[in-house]
């Protein structure tokens, strides 16, 4: 169901691309305020851009939380109508949040090895552009933990809403 | 009581109210019904006559407020929520007018999604899917997102995905609504089809009298209750 769920991510590709690039943006720049915060250089003003940027997470998780169930009410009662039980919905929906959360994750760190590997490669060639890495990668795992944590909290408003799912919806004509 | 084994689904003394903007509304007044496994029935009547509530009520999708449905020996009106999706994945096959497909996904993905949450290989899922699709002659459709079909051709992707699963029962909510004439032939000949070669219980909800030629029974229903058995 896991790699299903990953399936039906993919074939939304513009809402899928929209979040993936929003959690992309919102994991990056809550790892370079950590970053940051770590070194001291923004005192205490970095604790409170962390804390917006993971606020932003939550309200986004449930947004796509909200999008994915009540926007698809009539194809998750189909998918009641021809057997599917809630938790295989639950399944579903949640693979398709963590997914397109992970995805952010991968696309931060695969941007931050190629930055890593320029700079490395341009030092070595003893062109210093004097340009710093940017992020660790123990920052963008910290924030990458606490983002899917936030999406827990997501999962829940998905398994009330998808509760409420009633199959017979399926059979009410469109329109009507 | 003893079950008969030719017997599939019984409803005993069903009724069934809805509230709507204050009136109660009897959808289904002192219904009895027994429908012999292997039958193909089909349920007329004018519109809000009760026959698309009896479908639901038959189905397990809605319970009623009195009465028992006896569904292949099991009294369903007290069957668990996680044990009516069991009964609907392993034993019915439903066929909705709107045909409620995925858009998103193909023709072949569709008739698979029934089966993605059993135990069932990769492998066989296709294999059953291929060979239902098959069975509704457009296989060569198989690849096709359902906007690129015409409605005859994503109402047998509907039957196809109603087949996949062997049921014992389809249940057809005005499977033909909203098809041309031909279409709608193509659709009531292969449910027939499927009603003879595998001896698969069909229950059709329609307003359309020239379909009862297709039918063992004709049930009349009106204002909730059944009024003539054909």
């Amino acid at each position: 169901m896991w790699k299903k769920a990953i399936l039906l991510s993919l074939r939304e590709k513009r809402i899928f691309t929209v979040f993936v690039l929003i959690y992309t943006i919102l994991i990056f720049l809550s790892s370079l305020f950590i970053e940051l915060g770590i070194g001291g250089q923004l005192g205490e003003s970095a604790v409170f851009f962390i804390l917006i940027f993971f606020s932003t997470s939550l309200i986004l998780s449930l947004l796509y939380a909200w999008i994915l169930v009540s926007r698809r009410r009539r194809v998750w009662a189909t998918f009641k109508c021809i057997g599917y039980t809630n938790k295989n919905i639950i399944i579903l929906v949640s693979g398709i949040i963590l997914f397109t959360t992970s995805m952010g994750f991968f696309i931060v760190i695969e941007v931050l090895f190629h930055y890593a590997a320029i700079v490395s490669y341009l030092n070595s060639a003893k062109i210093n552009l004097d340009v710093p890495i940017l992020v660790g990668l123990v920052p963008v795992i910290i924030t990458s933990v606490i983002f899917i944590l936030v999406q827990l909290l997501a999962l829940i408003v998905v398994y009330r809403k998808v509760l409420k799912v009633r199959p017979i919806i399926a059979l009410k004509r469109v329109g009507v | 009581m003893a079950f008969a084994k030719d017997i599939m689904i019984e409803a005993i003394d069903i009724n069934k109210e809805y509230r709507r903007a204050g009136a109660i509304i009897r959808a289904l007044v002192d219904i009895n019904l027994r429908v012999k496994s292997g039958e193909f029935i089909i349920v007329q009547g004018p519109t809000g006559c009760g026959k698309s509530t009896l479908l639901n009520v038959l189905s397990g999708l809605d319970l009623p407020d009195s009465g028992r449905v006896i569904f292949d020996g099991e009294n369903i009106a007290r069957a668990t929520e996680d044990r009516l999706s069991r009964i609907r994945r392993q034993k019915i096959g439903f066929v909705f007018q709107d045909y409620n497909l995925v858009n998103s996904l193909t023709a072949i993905e569709n008739i698979e999604a029934l089966l993605w949450p059993t135990v069932l290989s990769n492998k066989e899922i296709e294999n059953r899917s291929i060979a239902a699709l098959r069975d509704v002659n457009l296989l060569e459709r198989k690849d096709h997102h359902p906007v690129q079909l015409s409605g005859g051709e994503k109402q047998r992707v509907g039957l196809a995905r109603a087949i996949i699963h062997r049921p014992r029962v389809i249940l057809a909510d005005e499977p033909t609504g909203n098809l041309d004439p031909e279409s709608e032939t193509q659709v009531m000949e292969l449910l027939k089809k499927i009603n003879k070669d595998r001896e698969t219980t069909v229950i059709v909800v329609t307003h359309r009298a020239h379909l009862n030629k297709y039918a063992d029974k004709v049930i009349k229903m009106d204002k909730g209750r059944i009024i003539k058995i054909e």
